[in-house]
């Protein structure tokens, strides 16, 4: 990364009980560019218009969050004084990117932003990926059905049947899985494919 | 009864930056000498002084020792973001202040350090404000190896291709290597419209001697087509040069020698009375000067030498220094500083070419780099 990230107009949620530690943090968090809000008590309403938020792994429970465990849809950081096993995989389970460990000091704030956002991106990204990766498997059958149909109705192999269905797709600007279900739900001749 | 204080005094005299720490340690001397001159201060300082000579360790130790055994709650010092990062930690564990007057890359907000030197949008923002328009974006970036000289560059570079403009190269070297000849032949091939310099100490030295040597055989890499830009070369780093050395550079900072006003006039012939009337004054040297002097006050007005004491008597109170009216933020603890953008002349010392009033400092960078206000520079002569 060679931009220098930066948070100006984020809201941050901090989830802890207001102490001089929380204050410290609230500060930081402005001297950043953004908005804070420090309380301690379960989100409702989706908690959709924090930008990241950060949570007292020391004390957090399950019911703090309205989404599902894991399910967290902005950047999550830790606040974690404990080393208790149990309460840095009740971090790790709800999706904590970043760690920042008590007493605060603020120094560790900026970094732990900037991973967590960074790891966040990037979890996003990838699970997009997976999940066009898994519609495609999926979709398979139907690739390999509209091969056959071609195969049977050009009398080509399996290669020259593939490279036709892939021209179909590119001329029309579909996915390969797409132009599959037209052919083989019979929306495409099998004699103008390609 | 005056309360005497200890400061720790923690500058490199010695090594590749020395002339940095000498003019940060004469002064914070001379400060200290007129406080106890001052009998209406109700606060003495008795310095502790220490020369790490440039050893990120030493600085460690002597710290430590500032603060274990000599009992100080307040250290001015450190020159390089190196030692600054080093020396940090002990001084939030011992519940100290440190002073760090040198200008620096920014990035940093900590809550036992008060901060009087510039960060980048109080010099190399406004100094590409006034660069990039002029002298063009095609930039070649060299830097000490370490994180001043990499976090400037990194700046630099987002700075300048948000501009349009490119970098034709970007090269490192450590603070005392003085092996600068295979960048001065990139530079030579590559031909830039502009050369930002981050270099520190003796490495920097180097670079601007084999720069001018190359403008005397190629015009093309004279100051007025291929200017040299630095952030932290003051009138000290001058004598460090070879005779004519780098005239018609360019450095920016909240303090030049040459700075207009009765404030600096008055301040200047205390220098003179002091140092002698050759003695040409750096805002190193004028920036510990005015840490100790507003420590002094902080503690006077607070009773107290704790550091809470002190940061509660600074937030809120200006300071009389000899570049201005001078505030810490509290939500920063850093200071509002001018800008100044100075050419090095022909008989050392710079002449300012551009100015622009206090900017509050922005460490971290949160105002649009692309969009955020901009005030009118003031060309001075």
């Amino acid at each position: 990364m060679t931009i220098a990230p930066t948070f100006s107009g984020w809201h941050a949620l901090v989830l802890h009980v207001p102490d001089e530690g929380t204050d410290r943090l609230a500060r930081q968090l402005r001297l950043l560019g953004m908005t804070a809000e420090v309380k301690w008590a379960p989100l409702e309403g989706g908690g959709a218009q924090a930008d990241v938020v950060l949570v007292d792994a020391d004390q957090g429970w399950d019911g703090l969050f309205p989404w599902p465990v894991g399910g967290a849809p902005m950047p999550l950081i830790a606040l974690l004084q404990s080393e208790a096993p149990g309460r840095i995989a009740w971090a790790i389970a709800h999706g904590a990117r970043a760690l920042i460990a008590k007493p605060i000091a603020a120094s560790a704030v900026y970094p732990a932003l900037v991973l967590a956002a960074s790891l966040h991106a990037e979890r996003q990204i990838t699970a997009t990926r997976i999940a066009k990766l898994e519609e495609r498997i999926r979709l398979r059958p139907l690739v390999h059905g509209a091969v056959r149909a071609l195969q049977d109705s050009r009398r080509i192999d399996e290669d020259a049947a593939y490279a036709v269905l892939r021209r179909a797709a590119m001329a029309r600007r579909l996915t390969l899985e797409q132009i599959a279900a037209d052919i083989v739900a019979g929306g495409v001749p099998l004699t103008e494919a390609g | 009864m005056r309360r005497t204080i200890r400061v720790g005094i923690l500058y490199s005299e010695t090594g590749p930056y020395a002339s940095i720490g000498r003019d940060c340690r004469d002064g914070a001397d001379m400060a200290i000498a007129e406080i106890a001159a001052d009998a209406e201060l109700p606060v003495v300082i008795e310095p502790i002084h220490a020369d790490p000579a440039g050893d990120p360790r030493r600085y460690l130790e002597e710290a430590r020792a500032m603060l274990r055994v000599s009992g100080c709650r307040h250290i001015l010092g450190t020159i390089t973001s190196l030692a600054r990062k080093e020396v940090i930690p002990l001084v939030e564990k011992h519940d100290g202040l440190l002073w760090y007057i040198c200008p620096y890359e920014g990035f940093e907000a900590n809550e036992n350090v008060i901060y009087t030197g510039a960060c980048p949008n109080q010099h190399l923002i406004p100094l590409f404000d006034h660069l990039l328009p002029t002298a063009g974006r095609r930039a070649y970036l060299v830097g000490a190896n370490y994180v001043w000289g990499w976090e400037m560059n990194r700046l630099a570079r987002e700075l300048i291709g948000r501009a349009g403009g490119t970098i034709l190269g970007e090269r490192y070297l450590p603070i005392e290597d003085g092996e600068v000849d295979r960048i001065v032949a990139d530079i030579e091939a590559k031909r830039p419209d502009f050369i930002l310099n981050n270099l520190v100490g003796s490495s920097s030295y180097a670079f601007l001697n084999a720069i001018t040597a190359l403008g005397a055989r190629d015009p093309a890499f004279r100051p007025d087509r291929c200017p040299v830009v630095s952030c932290d070369l003051a009138e000290c780093d001058l004598g460090q040069l070879s005779p004519g050395s780098a005239v018609g550079q360019f450095s920016t900072g909240p303090y030049f020698d040459t700075l207009r006003g009765e404030a600096n006039r008055a301040f200047k012939a205390r220098v003179a009375e002091r140092h002698g009337a050759g003695r040409r004054i750096s805002m190193f040297f004028e920036g510990a000067y005015s840490a100790v002097r507003m420590l002094a006050e902080a503690v006077a007005t607070a009773g107290d030498d704790g550091p809470a004491e002190v940061k509660a008597a600074l937030y809120g109170a200006t300071f009389a220094t000899p570049h201005g009216p001078l505030a810490i933020d509290p939500r920063t603890n850093h200071a509002a500083l001018p800008f100044h953008l100075g050419r090095i002349m022909t008989d050392g010392g710079f002449e300012i070419v551009l100015s622009r009033p206090a900017i509050d400092a922005d460490p971290y960078l949160t105002v649009d780099r692309t969009t955020g206000s901009r005030p009118q520079l003031r060309v001075v002569s």
